[in-house]
């Protein structure tokens, strides 16, 4: 009996000594196949998968290499590039675009992508009116202003003249996917005629690459399309796997079941930064974080308060806050898009708040509410604000709520003081400018009460064919958000993955998860 | 006995009643704006506006349930506006994975749960039972989400002795759905790989799940049969010269598993509920991970589709337990 016992205890002694040790050293290889991508992420957040509904950060993206659309952008999101279109022509005005199919494109039905298909995709999303169909109604007023002209030509006049990046935020956008038109309506049902509820889980597209199933809250699988036009994607399959927990997702990359991770800490990043057979990649996002000031509540109606906070804020403590995953930023358009001011002239500094405060009336301080979202590391964002402001006089009272709250509350007007996030719905300045600084929009500006004449440029710039004098306008419009809106604005997130080394062309976009995964290879 | 099923059937319908009123006021009278939740701060205006009133979140409240207790009365549990789906789709596709995982959780926790109790009230004051009473404490004070992750960092990362998050490989394809159930439709199909799969995927969650209700049935176990085996029964059995195996396992466990029984029900009918700490951590397609983000989100008909479940398994449960005494016990009668 006591031999068993002490046994027992030798046993586990050795393996309390060896684990460690076996858990080091050289990576485990991968278990997942060379042709095979396995990438852990977050989909439970996507609730459709059809390209006119899709409005989440993963459905969008899995829409990104299951459809096709008209054009694409360049990597740097300065200019259209080709895709299904393999050419355009612009009228004078601006106003209307003629498309030019390329020759070869293929649904993954077999059936050749025409304009007819096209026009059918566009006018379908239009009427539908699902979420993101304001990326395409804002621009282009009615369903029949998208027009096959012929076999292989598409002409879509918008309401406004549309400079060439606004016309690939619109026709580049998900939402104006090319969905195979047979498809949709052999799979229609009388209460759903535009297939609306099939194609949430079903493929329709022309992309480089089928959508084989979406189990949800499981995974998504994806096929290599052979007869796409670019020819057959590197990878055979691709899956997407739900992994909720970044501890275990962690886990399964170091263990070879999965060759990115997607939702990893800031902790667990930096642990596996610079480890043998690991590479991270960096990304900044089109959105940004920022504290709003509602100008209806008195003491924020004084241009000298607002400013007071903004040079009351720790930017660089709030990045340490984030440990790292932000670059501190505070103009309203984000970095790497067009039109971006890369200024930030706010860092703390006390007396100078201090200063302004007085200036604007308040030298003896005021309370105002703080509203923050759940989400971490915000309420430790609140409360370093909350001691921030505190050295200048305001009594910052912290609630945290749920996003469904603050929402409502927010969108009421009904806010003293919000930390809130906003992401480029499209990859144009227009789309920031007209949320922040354009109260017409009924968005932001209208949200924090700041009716501003600089309303005027958003409204003009929008328009703006001329490149040059289009870029100026902006950087005023930002100059002036920077010096007078009611916004601190402190943030632009990063995305970062991890993953195996041998995995390449995976590159997170500052728009969508990644870039299209057609030339991701594992080598 | 026929007419005691039928009362407690009819009981139980008044109860879920009961729950079906007070969760769908008590959800509709919180403050929030579901539709602004799900569709987030950047949607339009209009857009909520159509959506309110699609759902028909913009009539009186005593309406909505009234329209909701008609849609109930013809099966319908309404659409959920996270997944866009009918919720009892939704129920359909989740359940399943939840049932799954807390039977095994339930199995491994009672069986083991029984054993340790035994082998601590038989071994009392020896240190046996100071150990396996040292470990229950250990077990009971253990965060599950805690748990959930030392045992894939041991058994899953460094051991390699089983698969890590899911149902199944990624690779292997799910046998067809008949059941829902990923074991008996391997069983069904014939799937021998997938089966087997399955089983090395639920066994670490399953042990996780089910450690809590493994040391709340040890406790128990113990506590009850110390109880029995003071009686005097148990001493005429053991002065009559029985072996101890026979008194300890025929006489004295035998009159010491009501208590048990009723532990194990109360459990299993909470494990039923889904567990969204343990689903997290092992990336389960589970009912617990459904109900949370429902709540967040205030998807008020998938909040309510899983109250109804809900109310309906501890109904069952309850009554299972209660049958289960009749059973054991031949001197209890339904009347």
């Amino acid at each position: 009996m006591m031999r068993g016992r002490y046994l027992v205890a030798v046993v586990l002694l050795a393996i309390a000594v060896l684990l460690p040790t076996w858990a080091g050293g050289a990576p485990v290889p991968s278990r997942v196949p060379a042709n095979v991508l396995v990438i852990g992420t977050i989909i439970s957040d996507s609730n459709s998968l059809d390209p006119a509904q899709a409005f989440e950060f993963g459905s969008t993206w899995v829409d990104l290499q299951v459809y096709d659309t008209l054009v694409d952008f360049s990597r740097d999101f300065t200019r259209a590039v080709p895709r299904l279109a393999d050419s355009w022509t612009v009228s004078q005005d601006g106003r209307t675009y003629t498309f030019k199919l390329r020759a070869g494109a293929k649904f993954h039905s077999g059936a050749a992508v025409d304009a007819k298909a096209v026009e059918f995709s566009l006018r379908r999303a239009h009427t539908l009116k699902l979420p993101p169909s304001f990326i395409l109604t804002d621009f282009i007023k009615n369903p029949e202003d998208i027009v096959a002209i012929s076999a292989n030509q598409v002409r879509i006049t918008f309401n406004q003249s549309m400079p060439e990046v606004l016309m690939a935020s619109v026709v580049a956008n998900p939402v104006a996917s090319v969905v195979d038109p047979a498809v949709v309506k052999k799979n229609a049902a009388s209460d759903d005629p535009m297939a609306n509820r099939w194609l949430s889980d079903h493929d329709a597209g022309s992309g480089p690459f089928k959508l084989i199933g979406w189990s949800r809250n499981i995974k998504i699988e994806l096929q290599a399309f052979d007869d796409y036009w670019r020819g057959r994607p590197k990878m055979g399959r691709i899956f997407i796997q739900e992994m909720p927990e970044p501890t275990a997702e962690s886990l399964a990359l170091q263990r070879g079941d999965i060759d990115i991770a997607m939702r990893l800490l800031p902790g667990q990043i930096k642990e596996l930064t610079g480890q043998t057979g690991f590479v991270t990649k960096s990304s900044p996002t089109f959105s940004l974080r920022y504290v709003g000031m509602n100008v209806g509540y008195p003491p924020f109606a004084n241009k000298n308060v607002r400013n007071a906070v903004k040079w009351a804020i720790d930017y660089d403590a709030i990045k340490r806050i984030w440990e790292d995953t932000i670059d501190v930023g505070q103009t309203i358009v984000p970095a790497r898009m067009f039109g971006y001011l890369p200024e930030t002239p706010y860092k703390k500094d006390i007396n100078r708040a201090r200063q302004l405060m007085q200036e604007g009336g308040q030298a003896r301080g005021f309370t105002a509410e703080l509203l923050v979202p759940l989400d971490p590391p915000l309420p430790d964002v609140a409360a370093k604000l909350k001691e921030d402001l505190g050295q200048i006089g305001i009594n910052v009272d912290v609630r945290v709520v749920r996003n469904a709250d603050l929402n409502t509350v927010y969108r009421a007007q009904r806010h003293q003081m919000v930390i809130a996030r906003w992401g480029a719905d499209y990859p144009d300045p227009d789309n920031l400018a007209k949320a922040f600084a354009d109260f017409d929009s009924r968005v932001l500006a209208w949200r924090n009460q700041w009716d501003h004449p600089v309303k005027k440029t958003v409204q003009q710039a929008v328009a703006e064919l001329d490149r040059t004098k289009r870029d100026a306008m902006y950087k005023e419009i930002q100059r002036t958000v920077l010096d007078e809106g009611p916004y601190a604005v402190f943030a632009y997130p990063l995305r970062q993955y991890v993953m195996r080394a041998n995995v390449k062309n995976f590159d997170p976009s500052p728009l969508y998860e990644t870039y299209e995964l057609f030339n991701a290879v594992k080598e | 006995m026929w007419a005691y099923l039928v009362r407690r059937l009819i009981l139980a319908s008044l109860a879920i009643f009961g729950v079906l009123i007070i969760t769908f006021f008590l959800s509709h009278v919180i403050p929030g704006d579901p539709v602004a939740a799900i569709l987030g701060q950047q949607a339009r205006q209009e857009v909520i506006d159509a959506m309110r009133h699609k759902l028909g979140f913009d009539r009186p409240i005593y309406e909505q349930f009234v329209i909701y207790l008609d849609r109930l009365a013809h099966g319908d549990l309404g659409d959920s506006i996270a997944t866009h789906r009918p919720v009892l789709q939704d129920l359909k596709e989740f359940f399943p994975a939840t049932i799954e995982l807390a039977t095994t959780a339930i199995l491994i926790g009672a069986a083991t749960g029984l054993v340790v109790g035994i082998i601590s009230a038989v071994a009392r004051g020896t240190w046996l039972d100071h150990a396996t009473r040292f470990f229950s404490l250990i077990g009971l004070s253990m965060p599950v989400f805690w748990l959930g992750l030392i045992v894939l960092l041991i058994f899953y990362f460094w051991l390699g002795l089983f698969p890590g998050q899911g149902q199944l490989d990624i690779f292997i394809s799910r046998p067809p759905r008949v059941t829902g159930l990923i074991i008996a439709d391997s069983l069904i199909a014939g799937d021998t790989a997938a089966l087997m799969n399955a089983l090395g995927h639920l066994i670490l969650p399953a042990m996780v799940l089910g450690s809590h209700a493994l040391v709340g049935i040890a406790r128990i176990t113990r506590a009850s049969m110390l109880e029995v085996l003071g009686q005097d029964y148990v001493k005429v059995a053991r002065s009559k010269g029985l072996t101890e195996r026979t008194v300890i396992f025929r006489h004295a466990l035998k009159n010491a598993l009501l208590p048990i029984i009723t532990v194990i029900g109360i459990y299993y009918g909470g494990l039923l509920e889904g567990a969204v700490l343990t689903e997290t951590v092992f990336a389960w397609p589970g009912l617990g991970r459904y109900a949370t983000s429902a709540i967040l989100s205030q998807d008020f008909a998938a909040i309510m589709g899983v109250t109804v479940l809900i109310a309906m398994v501890f109904s069952l449960a309850n009554l299972f337990v209660d049958l289960a005494y009749g059973f054991l016990n031949p001197k209890i009668r339904f009347e």
